[in-house]
């Protein structure tokens, strides 16, 4: 209905500070809850045309670092900045107008609207950025993401690996810069997983979207990631290649406990 | 000093009375996410069945309590199992089960205009107007008996929750019902009671406020509102923020009596409402009921 | 499809409009007969409009009685002397005056679900009190009288179906436009909706504001119907009641439940007052109770289950049955 004003919306905004700025980043970014230190001073980049895999141990904080980025909670301290723009302590319907965007990890579609108007309200809020009417451009997504034939359903009809797509699908709509991916993979079967990679990778190559996924499952992350960040315990422990990650024994500790470096993931 | 004394014993009796009407609302919407809109009813239905007792039976209001809260505890269970289980759970369920339980509420005051009219009654006993001396003013002897009774009834019920067997299942399903059924416990009997107990505090806190107040069938929707401020101020499951938050209303709505025509007060409850909820949504003690 | 049904709704509904609009003239209907449409057609749009916060956005208020009360004694004060405005700016102002109180009730959207609903009973009762404490504005306990214009009141007629026309329509653009889409993923899930772009604190507030605003241009009309009015019924709970009533009649949520509703609120309002007086309470909580458990959607849900079965005992051309039907 609106677009994103200039104030909030960076892109439109001339002479980035720094011409090399990445895409996105998260400078010193912390969130404490009562005396819990969920996430301790993360650094991370984004640099355009990128996925970036997130992963980590449970409770290592990954979903509480989108909720920041997202804008859905404020920080405790540091920043989040959108092409060198601080963005942070903005409330997220701000952000996702400027084209950061998340899913869920517990997938959550409006279940009193069809699969089409839920990704027409998602397009409602890309306008500006895609010509066309929503409810156009929501079709053409739905065509995207192979759910064209379900449009007149009801979420509550589909499988989970459905309202997957149809979340990715809502996201889409939006036509996002940053798209970050909650344990997309996670929970469906493994034809299922491997069309949802696919999908992931096309959006990247053919939509021109830069990708933050937090994932547990490995073979999806390693495959699709450019490079991977390791949270342990709110902080960053380890970043780089997915080879270099996977051989990181910081990480493997992380994950397997002490003692494990001798064994391979 | 005289009068000092007369509104602090006020401000205490009323805190008492509200924290222990709080607690009925707070416990059913802390366990079953449902906010008993029918809460006001049985306030009054609580205030009349004294009233009746008294006046047929000639029993004493205070010998009632036992009677008055067994009833409408019978009556919460009866709700429960007849009305309330039907309805889907949840965020799905909000407005259905307080358009149903608002209907409830109808029904009450409808049946208590039929059977008393519309009078204002109270219930006068031949020592409610005896004084005790209190730090050298006279005070009614009735509404220290409220005040003590009041006082001691969110104690005990936090007794309940935390010292016995089934205040340890009904705190145990308010956080994770569905966790409940895998370890045994019979959820649904503990919706029942816990609905039970919710509205026999509401029966209760009506007969206490039938013994110091007048009232009609319409009485009940500030108290209503009344409750629901303090559950908002004081947050769920805290006995001590309740009581807190109880005080403070009592404190306000003590003072608001001095500077305020008397049929304004009712709109302090109010305008306490939006105060916390622009200053403090997360309550006194930050445990949040909102949204 | 989707054109062509809309092009036919629309006839269909300028058919009738037009019908009603001639049917005083045409039938020659009796001032009782005239009066009950008139008070129909007014309750029309302050159901539809209550049900623009309640149906489509989820929060159900039990307080719009306030909004109905302002906007009912703004404009009766502005239509008596000293200087009387014509009716409709009167009107219209009282609606304004409304929509600014609804849009200072904007903490109360800070709550969710039941909260608000609470609230909103709060806003009901203060708002009661301090209207009839404030003598000067709301002549306390005795009310207002307006002057007596016949005319005006015949008029009305048109006036409370122009208005009725015209809040349906906008609740059939409201629920079609991008912008009701909204508002039903605000009543699903508001966080969620927050994280596709609505910005659900400014949607809430536009719709509270129009709500209350045509619910006081309402309450306007009313006055001047009447020509009488007092606080402890405008402002009343009872008042409050019937919005929430009207609504879950005759469905919550769907485009036109609550003007369906509506007109059997006022019938069973007639019928109850003329029969049973001192029943009418327990009745509306009865059907309440019956309502929720058994038809959710009322009236409409009835309707649609009526109809869904009906298109099972008539199936339209297409594949043979293979077996055949009872």
């Amino acid at each position: 209905m609106t677009s994103p004003d200039s104030a909030t919306n960076p892109r439109s905004s001339s002479g980035a500070p720094g011409g090399d700025a990445p895409l996105l980043a998260t400078r010193a970014l912390s969130k404490t809850f009562g005396g819990l230190k969920a996430v301790d001073a993360v650094d991370l980049e984004l640099r355009q045309g990128e996925i970036l895999g997130v992963i980590g141990p449970n409770g290592a904080g990954k979903t509480t670092l989108f909720s920041l980025i997202a804008g859905s909670i404020a920080p405790t301290s540091g920043e989040v900045q959108l092409r060198g723009w601080k963005v942070s302590g903005r409330p997220a319907y701000k952000l996702v107008r400027a084209g950061v965007v998340r899913t869920h990890q517990i997938v959550r579609p409006f279940p009193n609207l069809t699969v089409a108007e839920n990704v027409t309200v998602g397009a409602i809020h890309g306008a500006g950025r895609a010509p066309g009417p929503a409810r156009e451009r929501a079709a053409e997504v739905l065509a995207f993401v192979d759910l064209a034939d379900r449009a007149r359903d009801l979420p509550g009809t589909l499988t989970l690996a459905g309202r997957k797509r149809l979340e990715l699908a809502r996201a889409l709509a939006i036509v996002p810069e940053v798209l970050l991916l909650d344990e997309v993979v996670a929970g469906v079967n493994p034809a299922e997983a491997m069309r949802l990679a696919g999908l992931i990778r096309r959006i990247r190559d053919e939509r021109g979207v830069s990708i933050v996924m937090i994932e547990h499952v490995m073979p999806a992350v390693m495959s699709l990631s450019d490079r991977i960040v390791v949270l342990d315990h709110g902080k960053k422990i380890a970043e780089g290649a997915p080879a270099e990650v996977a051989a990181d024994p910081l990480v493997i500790e992380a994950y397997f406990g002490k003692g494990a470096g001798g064994a391979r993931a | 000093m005289a009068r000092l004394v007369d509104l602090a014993v006020s401000a205490v009796l009323l805190a008492g009375l509200y924290a222990t009407m709080a607690y009925g609302l707070g416990l059913i919407y802390g366990v079953l996410r449902v906010v008993n809109l029918a809460h006001g009813g049985v306030i009054m239905a609580g205030a009349y069945l004294g009233w009746v007792l008294y006046g047929w039976v000639g029993l004493d209001p205070y010998l009632s309590i036992p009677i008055v809260v067994g009833v409408t505890f019978l009556l919460g269970m009866g709700l429960y199992r007849g009305l309330v289980r039907h309805l889907p759970r949840g965020p799905a369920g909000g407005p259905a089960s307080l358009l149903l339980l608002f209907g409830v509420w109808l029904v009450l005051r409808n049946a208590a205009y039929l059977l008393f009219t519309g009078n204002d009654q109270s219930i006068r006993t031949a020592y409610s107007t005896r004084a005790i001396s209190l730090f050298g003013t006279w005070v009614d002897a009735s509404r220290l008996a409220v005040l003590a009774i009041a006082v001691v009834t969110p104690l005990l019920l936090h007794a309940i929750l935390w010292r016995t067997h089934l205040g340890r299942a009904i705190r145990a399903v308010a956080q994770n019902a569905d966790s409940c059924t895998l370890v045994g416990i019979d959820v649904e009997r503990i919706y029942t009671i816990t609905f039970g107990m919710g509205t026999a505090l509401a029966g209760l806190a009506g007969l206490l406020s039938a013994t110091i107040f007048s009232f009609n069938p319409g009485f009940g929707s500030g108290e209503l509102l009344k409750s629901f401020v303090v559950v908002v101020l004081g947050g769920l499951g805290s006995v001590l923020g309740t009581g807190v938050a109880a005080l403070i209303l009592a404190v306000v709505e003590v003072f608001a009596i001095l500077v305020l025509p008397s049929y304004l007060t009712a709109a302090v409850g109010f305008v306490m409402l939006v105060l916390v909820l622009v200053v403090r949504p997360g309550g006194l003690f930050g445990q949040r009921v909102l949204g | 499809m989707r054109a062509l049904l809309g092009a036919r709704a629309a006839i269909a509904f300028a058919v009738v409009v037009a019908a009603l609009a001639l049917l005083p003239v045409v039938l020659d209907l009796s001032p009782y007969d005239r009066n009950l449409l008139t008070l129909a057609f007014l309750m029309i749009a302050g159901s539809l409009a209550w049900n623009w916060m309640g149906g489509y956005l989820g929060q159900v208020s039990f307080g719009h009685a306030a909004m109905f009360g302002i906007g009912g004694f703004v404009a009766a004060r502005l239509m008596m002397e000293p200087s009387p405005m014509p009716p409709l700016l009167a009107w219209l102002l009282g609606g304004v005056a409304a929509g600014v109180f609804s849009l200072g009730a904007h903490p109360t959207l800070r709550l969710r679900g039941p909260y608000f609903s609470i609230a909103t009973i709060g806003v009901g009762e203060a708002s009661r009190l301090v209207f009839t404490w404030w003598e000067d504005f709301t002549g306390g306990a005795s009310g207002l009288s307006l002057p007596i214009d016949i005319a005006l009141k015949a008029r009305l007629y048109w006036w409370a179906l122009g208005l009725a026309a015209l809040v349906v329509i906008a609740s059939f653009l409201l629920r079609r436009s991008a912008f009701g889409l909204q508002l039903l993923a605000i009543k699903a899930d508001v966080d969620a909706a927050a994280d596709v772009g609505v910005n659900a604190t400014f949607s809430q507030d536009v719709v509270m504001v129009l709500s209350g605003a045509v619910v006081g241009l309402t309450g306007a009309l009313y006055a001047s119907f009447f020509a009488f009015i007092e606080p402890s019924d405008m402002f009343g709970f009872d008042r409050s009641i019937a919005f929430v009533l009207m609504s879950v009649i005759g469905g919550v949520g769907t485009i036109l439940g609550p003007a369906l509703g509506a007109i059997v609120f006022v019938l069973l309002r007639q019928f109850l007052l003329a029969s049973y007086p001192q029943l009418y309470l327990g009745l509306y909580g009865v059907l309440l109770i019956l309502i929720i458990l058994f038809e959710p959607l009322g009236l409409t849900g009835l309707g649609l289950r009526a109809l869904r079965a009906w298109q099972r005992r008539r199936p339209h051309g297409g594949a043979p049955r293979t077996v055949a039907a009872p």
